[in-house]
Formats: C-alpha cells, structure tokens, sequence
C-alpha cells in the first residue's frame, strides 16, 4: 500500500487539484445572487413566517440603515428550519418569535436557552398593556416584538345573515337560535375546517375565556401551581358546547376532512354562514369573497349573559433579535425603528390586527370594531397557548379536538390526556 | 438489458483468492476511493456519529443539553404515541407492499402483453414516480376532499356511487388506507417496471416450452413466470418495505398524523418531537431505533427472498 | 399472454388497460383542470372541463413563486451534483469492486450502511459543519451535501455493475502500461455508461425533488430552488385551489418533460438500476 501511495501521490494531487476547481467553478455563479432591501449599512439576515411578509416587506424597504437579507415560508417550514439553526448556534439575526409560551419557536422556550437578546431597554416597551405582559416579557425582561393583537370570533357572511334574517347573537343561547334558524334556510350555519389541525383550536379559544377566565382570572396561575386542572375547570363546558355545536348539526359535514382553505371558501361563497376564526385570516376570506364588504366579524358568545361574555384576543406573531447575532446592535436598531408608533400602526394595518397602542393614526379594521369594548374592558384573554409551559399541550389540544369530532374519545378523556400533557416537565 | 448480463454476478465475485493474490498489481490503487469515502465521511458518517449522542440526552434542540442515560429509550417504551405510530407504520407497510406489489405485477402483465397502447401505458402509470411525493399528497389532499362534487367523491356520485362517498381524510378509521392508497398510486409504475424487466429477462422458449406441455394460461404463469420473477420481486419487496417504514412526506403533507393521532408513523413522530415538542433527545433515539429496525428487517428480506432465488 | 397475434383477447385486454389507465389518470386531470378555472368556476363546478379556461392562474403561479431564476438554481444544483456524485462515485466503486482484501469488503459495507442511516440522525451536526466551513448559502454546500448524501447508494449501484463486468479489457490495459487512470478513464469508464445512466436518473430525481435540505441551507438567499420557492408560494396562497394547482403543474412540468424526452431510458434507469 505504501509503495503505491508513493507512485500515486502526484495523481491524487492532480486529481485533488481537478476536484477543487470544480467546487470553485460555482463561486463565481454564487457571486450573481444578492440580497435585497435599500440603504447601506450592515446586512440583517430576517426569518419569517408567510404571515408577516406583506407588513415586512414595507417595513424593511423604509428602513435605510441596513440591508436586508429575508425569507419567508409557512409555520411548519420556519419553524423546522429555524430550530435547527438554533440549535447548531447559526441563527438568523432576526427571526420570527411566538408571544409568551406554548410553543418549540415561543418566546419563553427560546428565551430559557438563552438565544434571544434583551430588548427591555426600548421605548415601545412601556406600551406593552399590562394583561399582555406575560406574552411579551420573561421574568421581567422583554424579548419579543410585536405590532399589537389579533381576536378570535365569528367571520360571518353578512348576506347570508340578512337572507336568513338573523342578527349576530350577543349570548350562547341566541347563537343557537341564529344556527337554527341558518339551518332551517338550508345553510351551514359554522363552516369548520378541522383537518387543518391548528383550526380546531379556535372554538375551544374562543369559548374558554367566557367559560374558564371570566369565572376565574386567576386560572393560568392557578394551573401552574397545580392547584387546578382542565379536567375541573370551564374547559369542561367549553368542550361540552362544542361538541353541542356538533351534535346539533351546524358543522358541514366532515369537519376532519376539510380543510382551513374549504372552510374560507364555504363561508366567502355564502354556502356557509361563518366560521371561527383569528382575525389575522380576514384577508384571506375577502380574496375569496365576491364581495369582500360581505364579511364581517362578531365575538363569539360563550356565556347565556351578555355581560359574561369574553373573548380571546392574542398577541400576533412577532420577531426577536437573536442573543448571538454579530449584528446585534443593528438589529435592535431595527426593532426599535419597528417599535415606532407610525411603524406599529403599519405593522398592525397590513395584519389587520389592533395596534399595540391606539392613536389618532391608527387605521383599525371596521369589521374589529365590535371587539374593542372588550379588549378596553380588560375582558380579553391572550390565547391559551401562551401561557402553557411546554409545546406538547398544544398539539394535544388539536389532536384530541379532532378525536372528538371523530367520536374517537370522550370529554373525560380528552380533558384527561391534555391535563396529562401540561404536566409533563418541559 | 442490464437485468440480464448482471445475473451471474454471483460467481464473479467468489473467485479463488489464490487468483486475486496474484492478480495484485491490476487492484485499482486506494485513492480511487480515498475522494469519495472522505465526502461520505464528512457529509454522512460524522455527522452521524456525532449525532447519536444526542439520543441520550435531554436536549430540546437549543440550549444546554445533559446526559440522561437510557431515559429516552425507556421512555420509547411506555410512549402510547409510539406505539401506536409503530403500528401505523407497520399496518401501512404490509399495506403498501402488498397491494403496490400486486397492482405493479398486474400492470406490468398487462403492459407486457401485445396491446397497442403498452408504450403510452407504460409512461401514464410510471409518470408519477418522477414527482416529488409532497406535490403528489398535495394533490391527493384535493382529490380526497369530502366534498360531494369534488374528487373522487365526484366521480363516485357522476357514477351513481354516492352511497360510496367518504370522508377519505378525516375518518380515523378509513385515514391510514387513504395514504396507503395515495402512495400506491404514486409508486405502483415503479413495481411495476422493475417487474417488466423480469417478464422481458424470461426467454420465450420456456413459455413456449411450457405450452407445448399444455400448460394452461395460469399454469405458465404459476410454474415458469412467477418463479422466474423471483429477483425482480426480491428488489420490489425491499424497496417498497424500506419506503413504508420510513414514510414520512406524504403522511405529514396529507394529514400531518391526524385526525387525532390515527396516521401518525414513525417518522412523523420522531420530526415532531424534534420540531414541535422541542425534544431533540427523544426524537433521536426513536431515529435510532428505526434506523436499527429498517436494517434488520431488510438484513431478514435478503436472507429469505434471496434464499428463494437460490431454490429456483 | 405472449400471443403472436392480435386476436379478441388481446383487444379485450386492451381495453382493460385503457379504462385502468383513464381512472389512474384521474388526479392528474384534476390539477390540470382546476389550474385552468378561476375559483368561482372551481367553487361551482369543480370536475367538469373548464368552459373558458383561463392561464391567468399560470402567470402569478411563475411571478409570484418567481420561478424561473429557482428553474436555474435547481438546473445547477442538480447537474453539479450529479457530475460530482458520478465522478467519486464511479471510481470508488471501481475499487470497491476489484479490491480482493478485506478492507475493500469493509469499505463496501461502510457505505452501504449510509443507505439504511436516517439523515435525522446526523442534521444538526452537519449543519454546524456546513456553517463552520462557510458553506452555507452557497451553491458549493449543497452540491457536497447531495453528493455525500447520495454516495452510499451511487457507490452501491456502480458496484454491483462493476462486479458483474469483466476484468479482461482493464487488465489489458494495464499489462500494456496504461496506469490505472487511464485504464479506468479510456477503457473501464465507457463500459458504464447503462449504470451511469441509471445513477444519473435515480439521483435526478431525488436531488430535483428534495426539499427539506434546499430549505435548511438555501433558505432566504437567492439561491432557493424549484421545491422551496413552490412550497412557501402554496404556503400563502393555499386558499386559491386553482393558483396552488397552477405552481404545481409549473413545479412538476420540468422533470415530467424530461421525463417524457428521455422516458426509454428513465424507465430502464428505474428498472435495472436496483438489481444489486
């Protein structure tokens, strides 16, 4: 072997050097991509998800102090790939970040691990309101931006309300009615699209904060110390009248087979009369509507008195600056630039949400306007996720939503297996 | 065809070693390999290596990471979720490899008879073996909506069938056959033109040998063709075997392992545990196990399928 | 079935195949047909053949996914990848196959076991090295990844062939004074050319196809190739059927074309190439 290592070793070497020129050729090619984005400055890698793009996109063009290098894919694709840039510690300089808890790209799970920069320092913070601090903030230090919250309710089809001559209901007991009555002027009252699996959370989201918080505040904190459980709690009755919805046929048929992109149609062509839905999705809905002014939104009454009822109104999905950036500095620059009233008020207007601070200038959706009273009530909860310790309990929660529509478990057993997965250590 | 020159591979390679001893200087020398093996080291086997530490510690993916032993394998045992996709997993693969065994074979009798069309039907039922198998759920997700008038329940109320009509996606208990389906119609061209190099490998005299015996049309093919197939259905097997078991684009494109967890598979577990539930450890030990079960079960494959061939 | 003439059987058979071959048609009529309605007609009617079809669906799909600079960058991954793979490849395999020691045994089952390795296993560490190395976002990262990644299977392939090739014409050669290079290169080389045709489909299609690796290292340069940019373009547009089939077909017409070009020899790669 050694004598033919000696008499080959100028061919391996030429053969190497052969080799090393292939893999240069491509350099050359490489050099033709670039990066977007206008002004000078140090280049920013940003992470987002699909959601985020249009408000981006505007914001990043007005901003000159650095460049931009973006991408934008849905949930499921950033959030693969950005765990695994994290977790080999190559991790963009800014990327997307869920508020509080709940979820493997949230704020708290990140923060722990210590990849997340500190921006407690910066002005916008102070405008954080005092019932979101918890989806901004871990153990006192802020390390998420965010333009403001979105609600969960109805999106209903307005024509299909009038020709059914019903008005939105303001009680659980009128939502039944009006479902009948939809029903009965042969239309699928609630178009549900449960095979998409983050969609069956939005009933049990929007019916919780009246069954569950507006009885106990102190819930989320109660379940933390282990003093209560789902199993014990409204979860109960908010399962219970899901499932009523269900058995007194204002779902469309196969709820698990359909899809979220089913569900908009249904609603946006007028076959079906509304859905539950985060109002993040309005846009959605009105590409697909003949008439976008058809649509319109109401909360979704979980209670029998008016005044009971609550609704859920969550932080939108944010950005943080990564704690390992070499362009730390710049980054949070940018944050910062984003934290800017005019900024959150073009943020929030390209996601349709509700700006994290209400001025003069902010242009809010119309169609939010009868979930404002609430959210100045102080009657509105951040999603549930956001305040469960590890991110199983939430797919559970899809899982077992699913399993009930399938009429593959009981209440009892759902509730039970949820309780089990809060309980597991993180 | 390749099929046929490469059949006496056999006993090319047991040749006495006295000869190869002597035929010393004609061995290629060592840095034909050396490129390839230090490519395949670092992009493959490293990384490999090194990831496997992972499987035993409580690492969710960022952060710190320590060591917990065996935890994730003990855990491996008692996880209901687990379990219950390794089931899914298995009921699919015998699934996949029966019926896309059998739908390959018939197709690939069908093709290989005189018909006119055999040229064109043999691109059709092979096309969507070239398709990446996301794109190919994706379309299967429509062509499974439960709409009446959509896909194939469409078709089945155009037929008069609307008795037939099902939620082919969102019944748990219909779900796991949907797949199977969705992904024999992707790959049954692929068995079947690995069978047709068979049926084309078979020399025309021993059916025409068999016939003169007068055996009928299902003896022929009893007694000469099916035996004679025996290689090309080794390969079919064991493809379509290491594919089930490591099935995982069209599962997580389709349903994502719902409704509930009645599709979850192997491999949608261990990327969810690693992705979803920031369980890095535990995801890579169930990667282990499985990477461990697939070799031993083709390992088993070869020995008996081949053990067949030998017998023919 | 091998009847020399065209008699009743045969037609009746023919039609058989045909009806089966019509209903296995049925998802790609599907798309094709959705891809051509705007979604008032996909709401309405969803099957039936569309009665003003409309390409409008095609030309956001190609500007909106912006497609043809992600045609290119696939092109140059594949073709880079695949010239790589066939190089190291083939020359590997020669040795694995003429090599009677041990070691060469040895060898052979190293890279095999690569084909049974779930790249899981190995993601995070590998991506850590391609950073370290400077390598990602780089077309030269995801041309090593594909060919280390598909070297177990290319080397398995080459193998096998070579084993079953003979000896006489390499040996001849060499006993003339031709060094092994060369012998390889001019004599051996040229003897592949069915295997390599095989290896340079199977891996086409794996490398064209994949997603998740382009996503991981390409991901937000200007580099991302036909998967990524369709996926992240059905991401947010997957309430519009007709737009979302229309990037399908636009996706999948490439290889389906080359496909249909080459589809002799396609089908031939698939079927002789698993022969081990």
């Amino acid at each position: 072997m050694t004598l033919r290592f000696e008499r080959n070793r100028r061919e391996f070497l030429r053969a190497a050097g052969g080799l090393a020129a292939v893999a240069a050729l491509p350099v050359s090619l490489a050099a033709c991509g670039g990066s977007s984005g206008g002004g000078g400055g140090k280049t920013l890698r940003l992470v987002g998800v699909a959601d985020q793009q249009k408000a981006l996109d505007e914001l990043t063009k007005l901003y000159t102090q650095a460049k931009f290098s973006t991408s934008y894919a849905p949930t499921d694709q950033v959030q693969t790939s950005l765990r695994t840039q994290l977790g080999a510690g190559n991790a963009p300089d800014v990327h997307v970040v869920y508020p509080g808890n709940g979820s493997a790209m949230s704020m708290a799970q990140i923060a722990q691990a210590g990849l997340l920069a500190d921006l407690s320092g910066q002005s916008w913070t102070q405008s954080i309101p005092a019932n979101f601090k918890s989806a901004f903030q871990l153990q006192g230090k802020t390390f998420i931006y965010s333009a403001g919250s979105s609600v969960i309710g109805a999106i209903y089809n307005k024509k299909v309300f009038a020709d059914a001559k019903v008005e939105p209901p303001k009680t659980w007991s009128e939502l039944l009615q009006v479902c009948d009555k939809l029903k009965k002027a042969g239309k699928i009252p609630i178009a549900l699209g449960a095979q998409t699996p983050w969609v069956t959370q939005l009933i049990s989201y929007a019916l919780v904060p009246s069954t569950v918080y507006a009885k106990n505040p102190q819930f989320d904190s109660q379940m933390q110390a282990g003093s209560t459980s789902f199993a014990q709690s409204g979860w109960r009755d908010a399962f219970n009248m899901y499932l009523q919805l269900q058995q007194r046929g204002f779902f469309n048929d196969n709820p698990n087979g359909t899809t979220y992109e089913q569900q908009t149609s249904m609603v946006a062509t007028g076959k079906a009369a509304m859905a539950v839905q985060v109002s993040a999705v309005l846009p959605d809905f009105r590409k697909a509507a003949t008439n976008a002014d058809d649509l319109a939104m109401f909360p979704f009454p979980g209670a029998d008195t008016a005044a009971n009822v609550w609704i859920p109104a969550g932080v939108v999905v944010g950005l943080g600056v990564s704690a390992r950036s070499r362009n730390a500095d710049a980054a949070k620059a940018f944050i910062e630039f984003l934290g800017r009233p005019e900024n959150i008020n073009r943020w929030a207007e390209a996601v349709a949400c509700v700006p994290l601070k209400r001025d003069a200038n902010s242009k809010i959706d119309p169609v939010l306007n009868p979930f404002l009273p609430f959210i100045d009530d102080n009657k509105a909860v951040p999603f549930m996720d956001q305040a469960w310790p590890n991110a199983e309990v939430q797919p559970t929660h899809f899982a077992v939503v699913q399993e009930l529509l399938g009429g593959k478990t009981t209440v009892d057993k759902a509730l039970a297996k949820m309780d089990e997965t809060y309980r597991k250590k993180s | 065809m390749t099929l046929t020159s490469r059949r006496p591979a056999g006993t090319a390679t047991a040749r006495p070693a006295a000869r190869a001893r002597r035929a010393g200087f004609l061995t290629p020398p060592w840095w034909f390999v050396a490129p390839a093996l230090l490519v395949y080291a670092a992009i493959v086997l490293y990384p490999s290596v090194s990831g496997i530490v992972y499987a035993f510690t409580d690492w969710s993916g960022i952060g710190d990471k320590s060591f917990n032993g065996l935890a994730n394998f003990q855990h491996l045992l008692s996880d209901d979720q687990a379990r219950s996709a390794l089931l899914h997993t298995l009921l699919l693969t015998v699934t996949i490899v029966i019926v896309q065994n059998g739908v390959g074979l018939l197709l690939a009798l069908g093709v290989n008879a005189r018909i006119k069309s055999r040229t064109v039907l043999r691109v059709v039922f092979f096309a969507p073996v070239v398709v990446s198998p996301v794109m190919i759920a994706f379309l299967w997700k429509y062509v499974y909506n439960p709409d009446p008038k959509a896909g194939i329940n469409g078709i089945l109320g155009m037929l008069g069938l609307s008795d037939l009509r099902q939620d082919w996606l969102g019944n748990p208990s219909l779900v796991v056959w949907s797949i199977a389906g969705m992904v024999v119609w992707q790959y049954a061209g692929y068995s079947m033109v690995i069978f047709l190099a068979g049926l084309e490998g078979i020399p025309a005299e021993l059916r025409e040998a068999a016939m003169i015996d007068g055996a009928g049309r299902f003896q022929q093919f009893r007694y000469v063709t099916w035996p004679l197939l025996a290689p090309s259905l080794t390969i079919n097997v064991m493809l379509s075997t290491i594919g089930g078991l490591k099935l995982f684009d069209q599962v997580y494109a389709a349903t994502g392992g719902g409704p509930g967890y009645s599709s979850e598979t192997l491999s949608t577990v261990l990327y969810k545990q690693a992705f979803v539930f920031g369980k890095y450890g535990y995801s890579t030990a169930i990667a282990l196990v499985l990477a461990l079960f697939v070799a031993a079960v083709s390992l088993v494959q070869i020995y008996y399928l081949r053990g067949r061939e030998v017998g023919v | 079935m091998n009847h020399l003439r065209y008699g009743l059987r045969t037609f009746a058979l023919e039609i058989v195949m045909i009806v089966v071959g019509l209903a296995f048609l049925f998802p790609v009529y599907a798309l094709v047909v959705l891809s051509l309605k705007d979604s008032k007609q996909i709401a309405s009617s969803p099957l039936s053949p569309p009665t003003s079809p409309t390409l409008g669906n095609f030309s956001r799909a190609w500007s909106s996914a912006s497609l043809g600079s992600a045609l290119l960058n696939s092109t140059l991954i594949t073709i880079a990848s695949l010239v790589c793979l066939i190089a190291l490849g083939s020359f590997a395999a020669y040795f694995l196959a003429r090599c009677a020691s041990r070691l060469g045994y040895g060898l052979y089952v190293l890279f095999l076991l690569g084909i049974v390795l779930p790249f899981q296993l190995g993601m995070i560490p590998l991506f850590k090295l391609v950073d370290h190395l400077g390598l990602l976002g780089t077309y030269q990262g995801i041309i090593v990844f594909y060919t280390g990644i598909q070297l177990p299977f290319t080397v398995f392939l080459y193998t096998g062939f070579i084993r079953a090739l003979p000896r006489d014409y390499a040996n001849a050669a060499l006993i003339d004074g031709a060094s092994h290079l060369t012998a390889f290169t001019r004599v051996v080389f040229p003897l592949l050319r069915p295997i390599t045709g095989t290896v340079l489909i199977l891996n086409a299609v794996f490398i064209w196809n994949d997603f998740f690796t382009p996503l991981l290292y390409l991901g937000g340069s200007a580099k991302e190739t036909v998967p990524v940019r369709i996926f992240s373009f059905v991401g947010q547009y997957v309430s519009d059927y007709g737009l979302v089939f229309a990037g399908l077909v636009l996706a999948a017409l490439p290889i389906i074309v080359v496909f249909l070009v080459l589809q002799r020899y396609v089908i031939r790669g698939f079927a002789s190439g698993l022969k081990g």
